[in-house]
């Protein structure tokens, strides 16, 4: 029944596409004002006005700066969704599950608390994990000139603790998630945002921006650094907890 | 000091910094995240107040951070509709400040949920605020995105039995309507080379080439922000998500979630009527229609519900449709209408929706049977509730009236009285639940000893719905002040470009 | 007509991709698997955006030295690397509210649920 339904909607919704982007200008035409407006500039201009080699990563934080602002807002804002969706009482299921009877013990509970980790996986893992730490500083560092910056970087580090965390158990990576620094930690890239955009203001005179003065060129790279360290801790920081919370849970 | 021109910037940042900061500040002690709120709320609403007061003085603004002049750079944009930021630093202040008591009666909150609670909330109310301001089509939906996904966690973090689910529809519904929004974006790019909503809709005019790809991006944006708005037949996720969620978070979402669909709704018709591209009369019509039938079925699907959360969110399907009516209307008097609702309707459903949170924190009974007699026990709660609801059906001189009116009289000016009948014919319908809810409030004797020996609420929760309460009635007998404030945006936004 | 979605066809395979996507949301009874048909559409809005950006015989838009024209629009890459993260969350927010939804009913199948309610 609802398989027909699906379908029907589906080829509705096809039709007025495929009449849209038959009439988009041709893929790839250097024509097109995809290339001719606002990227011209980019193009143009965009390394000695954004500070960066690799045109994404000046745009991103430099011309749009905002929207990376947002971007990482937007992160910030779905682990603090997580976090908040999944801390429960789970006595409150326990009741739940009496009630009705329908609800089946948690996954936790019938999981063996120290499930072991086959040797190959746990020495694989602590074999690359240094050189995975050095790889992701790697990306977050070098992402003005080359493809990468900090969240690409960060989701390496996210993925490196998660692996970690799964191989050597919780207890070995606690320290890195003290309860006083976690806070912190959740909302680095939001907090760099501001506070180096406040720097910016200072410097330029409006919100986030970045000296283009060549004399100042070398705070404006150490912002843009700064920015890009933020977003990665930031980013590994939400994907290490929404992890834990998950496995808490 | 209203021109300091930093303001612009501050009042997206100040809610984001504060919910970055919440869950710092909770190391402290359990009571803080609620004053941190609280104060962040009030720097933003005083970067509002001053916004608006410069808005007074010398008409629309932008401040474009990071310095590169639109359409290089994010340009943020300050015009009269922007001006319903005040509004949600209000509603968003007051919410805090209900949240503070009642969130102690939830039992999820005891175990840790509370600075989180606060957190989305400050991140929910600077996503609206970032995407009120902002002039930017991308920006528009990364905003979109912060107040969506703290909406969509909002909803579930109440702990009903159904929240969860509730949140997992609106959250199928409401990306997938973003999704709409981001490919109708890429269309526009894809054939402007610009995403600044000015300059888009300056290439739009005059556009040699193929219209197909703009009226495809025309249609997606308005199916995309009809969502958000719950217009019918669109509206399938609203009556869950906003029943299930705790009430300020109810008043938040139904009084200005929404709203950002509509709001939505206006930027896209601002390029398209800029722009001069199509003849938006049929999507006007379409428009008129659905906003027709939001109406009649919004206000009789209330009149069927026993549960008051529930009867309140149907009535907010209603109350969009008048909006989206009056939008569609194309006419001066319509669309004014509809952008002072987009105000006035966010007051009196929160002053609804924190009073019936009031009454159902002090009984814990939720429908109206149970509920009987409860405005003998509680007083000032149930008088708040009945000015929100005279307001809610427009009844002069409360603020529903004169946007009702309004709304009407564009449709007589488009020459269309039939739909001016449909609107009267709403009001009435929502004049018979109020009639059923003052009857069980008043008139029945009570079923529960609960509701018989309940209190009026507590400060925390009186003030907040009392201040709204008057602000019904403050904003029915100086209704004229919006009307001819918003008038040069609603000229604006209904004038092609360079004529 | 045509000939036009042929030269687009890279912009045709994404409005394919959108549309298997939308059945998969509207036809499927599990509520992950609902989801993945959202991640489909997801994937196939950010194809298309990039796919606006790439320009003939064009280059990575990386300023090194010995590069030379014609690059490819940075603005698109940019947008979806926005884009990316957007959905990630979202993602990891659905799959939060699915697993709550799992301990409370004892299921996922939307028609059950449905019932249950």
């Amino acid at each position: 029944m609802r398989r027909p339904i699906a379908i029907s909607l589906a080829f509705l919704a096809a039709v007025p596409l495929l009449a849209g982007v038959a009439g988009l200008p041709v893929h790839g035409d250097p024509s097109a004002p995809v290339h001719t407006h606002v990227s011209a500039r980019y193009i143009e201009h965009g390394v000695e006005e954004a500070g960066a080699s690799n045109l994404v990563t000046g745009v991103l934080l430099n011309y749009r700066g905002l929207d990376a602002a947002g971007e990482v807002t937007v992160i910030f804002t779905a682990l603090i969704a997580v976090l908040a969706v999944l801390t429960v009482a789970s006595t409150r299921d326990a009741d739940a599950s009496n009630h009705d009877g329908r609800v089946r013990r948690s996954d936790a509970d019938r999981r063996h608390p120290d499930h072991p980790v086959s040797p190959i996986v746990h020495f694989v893992v602590r074999l690359i994990a240094p050189f995975t730490a050095l790889y992701a500083a790697y990306v977050i560092l070098h992402g003005h000139v080359t493809p990468g910056g900090g969240f690409q970087g960060g989701a390496i580090l996210g993925g490196l603790f998660i692996a970690l965390t799964m191989v050597l158990g919780k207890e070995r990576t606690r320290p890195l998630v003290r309860p006083v620094l976690a806070p912190w930690m959740q909302g680095a890239a939001v907090l760099t945002f501001a506070a180096v955009g406040a720097v910016g203001a200072l410097l330029t005179g409006v919100y986030l921006g970045f000296p283009v003065d060549p004399s100042l060129r070398i705070v404006r790279d150490l912002m843009l650094i700064a920015l890009e360290v933020g977003i990665a801790l930031g980013g590994a920081a939400v994907l290490a907890m929404i992890f834990l919370q998950m496995e808490a849970s | 000091m209203h021109l300091w021109p930093h303001w612009l910037a501050l009042i997206v940042l100040t809610p984001l910094v504060g919910a970055a900061l919440t869950p710092v500040v909770a190391l402290i002690d359990r009571r803080t995240p609620t004053w941190w709120a609280l104060s962040t709320m009030t720097v933003t609403s005083f970067a509002a107040t001053m916004l608006v007061l410069r808005i007074f003085h010398e008409g629309p603004f932008s401040y474009v951070p990071g310095g590169w002049t639109a359409p290089y750079g994010i340009e943020l944009h300050f015009d009269e509709f922007s001006a319903v930021v005040g509004v949600i630093c209000l509603v968003g202040w007051l919410a805090v400040l209900f949240s503070s008591r009642y969130t102690d009666s939830l039992p999820e909150f005891a175990r840790g949920r509370t600075p989180y609670y606060y957190t989305l909330l400050l991140l929910n109310c600077g996503g609206m605020i970032g995407f009120t301001v902002t002039g930017d089509l991308f920006n528009l939906f990364v905003f979109m995105e912060v107040l969506s996904l703290s909406g969509y966690a909002l909803v579930a973090v109440g702990g009903e039995r159904i929240a969860e689910m509730a949140a997992f529809k609106y959250l199928l519904m409401g990306a997938i309507s973003s999704l709409l929004v981001l490919f109708a974006i890429g269309f526009l790019y894809g054939i402007t080379g610009t995403l600044n909503i000015a300059d888009v809709t300056a290439r739009l005019h005059g556009f040699e080439g193929p219209t197909a790809p703009a009226a495809v991006a025309l249609g997606m944006l308005v199916v995309g922000f009809a969502t958000k708005a719950a217009v019918f037949p669109l509206h399938v996720w609203l009556p869950d998500a906003h029943a299930a969620a705790p009430s300020p978070v109810s008043a938040v979402l139904s009084g200005l979630v929404v709203k950002v669909g509509v709001i939505g709704m206006i930027r896209v018709y601002r390029i398209y009527y800029g722009s001069g591209m199509f003849d938006l009369t049929v999507l006007n019509l379409v428009l008129i229609w659905l906003g027709a039938i939001s109406i009649v079925m919004g206000a009789f699907f209330a009149v069927f519900q026993d549960d008051v959360k529930l009867m309140l969110a149907y009535s907010t399907i209603s109350n969009i449709g008048y909006i989206v009516m009056g939008l569609g209307l194309a006419t001066t008097y319509g669309v004014i209408g509809a952008s002072v609702h987009i105000f006035n309707h966010a007051l009196i459903k929160a002053t609804l929706f924190f009073a019936v949170g009031a009454i159902i924190y002090r009984t814990g009974y939720r429908t109206l049977t149970d509920l009987r007699g409860v405005g003998r026990a509680m007083p000032l709660t149930a008088v708040a509730l009945s000015v929100g609801a005279i307001s809610i059906v427009g009844i002069p001189p409360t603020a529903g009236f004169l946007c009702k009116w309004y709304i009407a009289l564009g449709a007589f000016q488009a020459d269309r009285p039939f739909f001016g009948f449909v609107l009267i014919f709403g009001a009435l319908l929502i004049f018979i639940y109020y009639i059923r809810m003052v009857n069980a409030f008043y008139f029945r004797e009570p079923v529960h000893a609960e509701v018989a020996e309940a209190k009026d609420a507590p400060v925390s929760m009186l003030l907040p719905t009392l201040v709204l309460a008057s602000l019904c009635l403050i904003m029915g007998i100086l209704g004229r002040v919006p009307l001819t404030f918003i008038e040069p945006g609603v000229a604006r936004l209904l004038a092609p470009l360079g004529g | 007509m045509l000939t036009a979605l042929w030269h687009n066809i890279d912009y045709v395979a994404s409005v394919v991709l959108f549309c298997i996507g939308l059945y998969v949301v509207i036809a499927k009874n599990n509520l992950i698997k609902k989801f993945l048909g959202l991640n489909i559409m997801e994937t196939a809005v950010f194809a298309f955006i990039i796919a606006l950006g790439v320009i003939e015989d064009g280059q990575p838009p990386i300023m090194t030295g010995d590069a030379h024209g014609p690059f490819a629009s940075p603005l698109p890459q940019t947008l979806v690397l926005t884009g990316i993260v957007v959905a990630v969350s979202t993602t990891a927010l659905a799959l939060t509210l699915i697993i709550r939804v799992y301990r409370r009913f004892g299921t996922i199948e939307a028609d059950e649920l449905r019932e249950l309610e």
